[in-house]
């Protein structure tokens, strides 16, 4: 006799009526726990006494530590910004400060779409800051022209999110197709310069996502534009989250490359890494795409992590004054140096939307939409420091390229003008 | 790709079979005795590379050897878990609805404490030996590998031992073989099946250990090592000993070498599509095989 | 349960309420509540599909799944595909549950017939590799997911409809499904597979039935969702988190009974979204702590509960 442990506990000869009460326990509960919201929302016509703005972010789960790193950088701006009384909205004739209302998502995509929608429908917001990562982003950006509300991703670099003919989203971050772009031009300006040979092998494998084809995308556009610069020898993707590279490094490696560049998150990353150094493979130059300075990525690689360049949106190290203060209160509040570029692309999307419902001069969402679109900010964190909204709601600020160097040292190397230290173009043993 | 290549893809596989092996074990212990399928596997895997990642940075010896500690902690966890709640579920001959969710819902809290301990960060362990290789000719051969290789042929070389040598390692595989026939023979079921659970628990967690001398983890480690343990067991048979150790090497050749016709990005859906061909054609695993082989002869 | 007749006064003042329930939730989007509490009771319709769907298989026929995200996703993708290649959501929604009905047969013929712990196995490599497959079809977008084309404005009471529709009917397909000799055969297949063989019941059969109407029930929530949403990805529709969600539901509810997974889904969806607004670190644990005390001490769910709190409270019973 098998026990399969589920009795019935009789009395079960009214299911209808049961259910029907149990529908009618659905129904208030469903109804019970946003009410209270909704009433909220009624009464805060006119000027409310905040700038009230939804963040969804993943905290815990697979992306949970650069959201972190984001929603730190946007906790920052809005520090700062309100010990100076907030921002000068002019309907109100006063300044308001910033107050967020924040949801984890936890690197669910189902569960951050539902998120967004709960915060824009129900919080009373007048923007929200939203995703990392470019797929979770790709689920958020469906939610704001419905409910027309301004949505501003720092975290979310693929460009089809902002190529659906959508009027409420905008983007801090490049799109990811500009730094496969830049990486290459950053060779070719090696060979430019006689550091590199004409006619090298590049060997590309790169994650199966929207942020990997896009980097591909990136590569290729630059090979076609420059014939007889690089041969792409080996192209392949692979799946997010391996546990085993060897495979497919064992056929990159007989493809013979000069160069080995890849994009991928930071686990596989890691991953990847260490089993290439574990079989003993060797290229002039490595590249991870965005990876390679993260500080868990060097603790995990050691040495194997030298020399691997990046191409980033941003860096601690940027010769800007604005970026220097930007280091020292992140030090202060957080009593560490932001160690990627996550913290500053949220902190400039703070910036920029108190720089627009400023210039809209009103909490009327369709204004502070139409003022983001023609807001610049000048004193940008980022690469050329100005930072603003193309046609399409996403940035388009240049990316650096970066090296790093024995002893938890980094080095920028491209572009030319901010370089800080000589590019290793062979990587020695 | 040349000779070379091909033999060092071979090595990879090797090597990659011996810590399937160790991690699968734990499961088929479990099962053949208590016919329950461990869901919680993953989440044991994930303590036991925290264990070896807390003992790396409290102990100044090398996290390979306190890897090795994982099992008796674990052990004792095993059985905790067992006089805890895995003892209220019934037991039949094949896994109850009970015990999968209860396992299942321990896998959750599991997961859900490394978060509230750990954080979502990717920790590693990195040692000087975590990157060393040496070459034998064409041969690139990875230390750690190596060595991790080594601890998990040992500790099965143990299990070997104790099963064939002592009246608990006879207990066990009595009732693996005949649940009922073992409980007239006057074995005390409810004491081997927890010894066998804190058993698999303890290969699970040095399992877990080692890996983390390998890989990076989060709190979500372990789950798609569970499913590669799942395909492993079912290979298997479910509940030989023999079997895992050839469904070991079979699903990690296959692995390997499968870059070599199909698509890259599609290697991790293998063992899986594998589960289900060997389901269709092949229900005994590979023991079931071997058996229908020697009755044949 | 018992097929015993329900008196005639307490089944028709149980239609009536039913009636009522039906014409309440029919009310909602007309009488001014926030756009935020009709799409929870949205996503709360969409989850008691799926649940009373697994509740099917897993509850009256005791075969466990950990692989519903399949017919979940199958659904949800078939209607995204349709939708945008022009077919109207109207077909292209149950076309989705006719495409995971018949998924549902490829992995019910190879694994029913075994016995053993290999169904539930197998479910959760199916759902795995059907997730990688997915990621990876240039043809379905592979890991870019699908952008659903909109046309016309959007309406969230079109879909609050649709979710509303599907979950009646997936009670209405339950109702009868376990008032009826395919219901009871069902049962006994659960309680013991022998026995029910020896009297004439074909547990193969009968598995993969049930397994393709749960199936189907599952791929049309899918399909509903997949339209609301307008964005679907492989890690989200086919991913083990979403199985392993539309397991939990009808085991908190109560297995194998009607109100169970209804219950069991509201608490989930509700609960659930209170908890990861105000609690975020902790509502997997909350969930597997549930799941540990429900199978140690009350296998009959919170229904379970409940019954027995209303049988202690009337004095009666154990």
């Amino acid at each position: 006799m098998k026990d399969t442990g589920i009795r019935e506990h009789g009395g079960s000869h009214r299911p209808a009526a049961r259910t029907a009460i149990a529908c009618i326990v659905v129904g208030s509960l469903a109804l019970l726990g946003p009410w209270g919201s909704g009433i909220a929302a009624a009464q805060s016509a006119g000027c409310p006494d905040a700038i009230r703005i939804g963040m969804v972010f993943p905290m815990t789960g697979r992306e949970g530590r650069p959201g972190t790193y984001q929603v730190e950088g946007i906790r920052l701006a809005m520090e700062l910004i309100n010990a100076k009384g907030g921002v000068y909205v002019k309907e109100c004739g006063k300044r308001l400060p910033f107050k967020e209302i924040l949801y984890d998502d936890q690197s669910d995509q189902g569960r951050t779409v539902q998120l967004v929608e709960r915060t824009m429908s129900s919080d009373n917001v007048v923007a929200v800051i939203g995703a990392y990562s470019s797929s979770l982003g790709q689920a958020q950006s469906v939610v704001p022209d419905r409910y027309q509300v301004p949505w501003i991703s720092p975290g979310a670099g693929a460009s089809p999110i902002y190529n659906q003919g959508r009027k409420w989203i905008f983007g801090v971050l490049a799109p990811v197709e500009l730094l496969g772009y830049t990486t290459m031009k950053f060779l070719g300006s090696l060979v430019d310069q006689g550091k590199l040979e004409k006619g090298l092998k590049i060997a590309i494998v790169v994650e199966n996502t929207d942020h990997g084809k896009e980097y591909v995308e990136g590569v290729n556009r630059w090979v076609k534009e420059n014939p007889g610069a690089f041969k792409v020898v080996y192209n392949e993707s692979f799946q997010m989250g391996g546990t085993d590279f060897s495979g497919i490094l064992q056929r990159m490696k007989a493809a013979n490359a000069d160069i080995f560049l890849s994009d991928a998150h930071l686990q596989d990353y890691i991953t990847m890494h260490r089993q290439y150094t574990q079989m003993g493979l060797r290229h002039r130059m490595v590249s991870y795409g965005a990876r390679g300075t993260e500080e868990p990525a060097r603790k995990a690689l050691g040495p194997a992590a030298d020399y691997i360049f990046a191409g980033i949106w941003w860096h601690k190290d940027l010769p800007y004054p604005q970026v220097k203060a930007f280091v020292q209160e992140h030090k202060k509040k957080y009593q560490r140096e932001p160690d990627s570029y996550y913290p500053s692309t949220a902190y400039d999307a703070v910036r920029i939307l108190a720089a627009a419902i400023e210039s809209a001069g009103s909490l009327d969402r369709t204004s502070i939409r139409n003022a983001l679109h023609k807001v610049r900010l000048t004193d940008s964190l980022l690469p050329g420091q100005t930072l603003q909204f193309q046609e399409n709601g996403q940035a388009m600020t240049p990316f650096v390229i970066v090296q790093n160097k024995p002893g938890d040292k980094v080095d920028f190397v491209y572009p030319e003008d901010s370089r800080t230290g000589e590019v290793v173009t062979r990587i020695p043993r | 790709m040349g000779l070379d290549d091909l033999l060092n893809l071979f090595v990879a596989a090797i090597l990659l079979a011996g810590i399937y092996t160790a991690m699968s074990i734990g499961m088929t212990v479990i099962y053949g005795v208590m016919k329950m399928v461990n869901l919680a596997h993953a989440g044991f895997m994930m303590l036991g590379a925290y264990f070896a990642l807390e003992m790396s940075q409290r102990l100044p010896i090398d996290p390979l050897i306190t890897s090795v500690l994982a099992a008796p902690v674990f052990f004792l966890l095993g059985i905790a878990t067992h006089r805890g709640m895995v003892r209220f579920v019934p037991v039949a001959d094949e896994p109850t609805l009970p015990s999968l969710l209860l396992l299942f819902g321990l896998w959750l809290v599991l997961q859900n404490f490394g978060y509230a301990v750990w954080g979502a960060d990717d920790r590693s362990i990195f040692t000087p030996l975590t990157m060393a290789t040496f070459r034998f000719g064409g041969i690139v051969v990875p230390v750690i590998r190596l060595i991790v290789f080594g601890i998990a042929l040992l500790s099965l070389v143990a299990l070997h031992l104790s099963l064939q040598h002592t009246w608990f390692g006879r207990s066990v595989r009595a009732l693996t073989q005949n649940r009922e026939a073992g409980q007239l023979a006057g074995i005390d079921t409810g004491r081997t099946a927890m010894l066998a659970f804190g058993l698999g628990i303890a290969f699970t967690g040095l399992a877990g250990a080692l890996l983390a001398n390998l890989y990076s983890f989060t709190p979500d480690f372990g789950g798609s090592f569970m499913l590669r343990s799942f395909v492993i067991t079912v290979l298997g048979g479910l509940e030989s000993f023999s079997g895992v150790a050839i469904g070991a090497v079979i699903v990690a050749l296959i692995e390997t070498f499968s870059i070599l016709v199909v698509p890259a990005n599609y290697q991790h859906a293998i063992s899986f599509i594998l589960l289900v061909v060997v389901l269709l054609v092949l229900p005994g695993g590979i023991e079931g095989l071997l058996q229908r082989w020697r009755r044949l002869r | 349960m018992s097929a015993a007749p329900a008196s005639r006064a307490t089944s028709r003042t149980a239609y009536a309420v039913a009636a009522l329930a039906l014409l309440a939730f029919l009310a909602v989007p007309w009488v001014g509540i926030s756009n935020n509490a009709i799409r929870l009771l949205l996503t709360t319709f969409l989850w008691v599909t799926t649940s009373l769907a697994w509740n099917l298989l897993g509850g009256v026929t005791g075969q466990v799944s950990f692989g519903f995200a399949v017919f979940y996703g199958l659904g949800a993708y078939t209607a995204g595909l349709s939708i945008n290649g022009g077919i109207t959501p109207y077909a292209a929604i149950p076309a989705g549950g006719a495409v995971a009905a018949f998924g549902s047969l490829l992995i019910g013929l190879p694994t029913f017939r075994l016995r053993g712990p290999y169904f539930a196995i197998a479910t959760i490599g199916v759902n795995e590799a059907v997730r990688i497959v997915m990621s990876n079809l240039d043809i379905t977008g592979g890991a870019s997911g699908v952008r659903l084309l909109q046309a016309g404005r959007f309406s969230q009471a079109e879909h609050y409809y649709a979710a509303l529709g599907v979950a009646s009917l997936a009670f209405l397909v339950s109702w009868r499904v376990m008032h009826s000799p395919f219901g009871l055969a069902l049962r006994a297949i659960r309680e013991d597979q022998d026995a029910a063989a020896d009297v004439g019941v074909h547990p193969f059969r009968l598995k993969l039935a049930v397994h393709a109407l749960a199936a189907c029930l599952t791929g049309v929530a899918g399909g509903v969702f997949a339209h609301y949403t307008a964005y679907i990805h492989p890690d989200g529709v086919f991913s083990f988190s979403t199985s392993t969600s539309i397991l939990l539901m009808p085991v908190i509810g109560g297995l194998g009974t009607l109100s169970g997974p209804v219950i069991g889904a509201a608490v989930y969806s509700i609960v659930q979204e209170e908890m990861v607004v105000h609690f975020p670190q902790f509502h997997l644990l909350l969930y597997g702590a549930l799941l540990i005390l429900i199978m140690l001490f009350e296998p009959g769910g919170l229904a379970g509960l409940w019954r027995r709190l209303a049988r202690r409270l009337r004095g009666g019973g154990p």
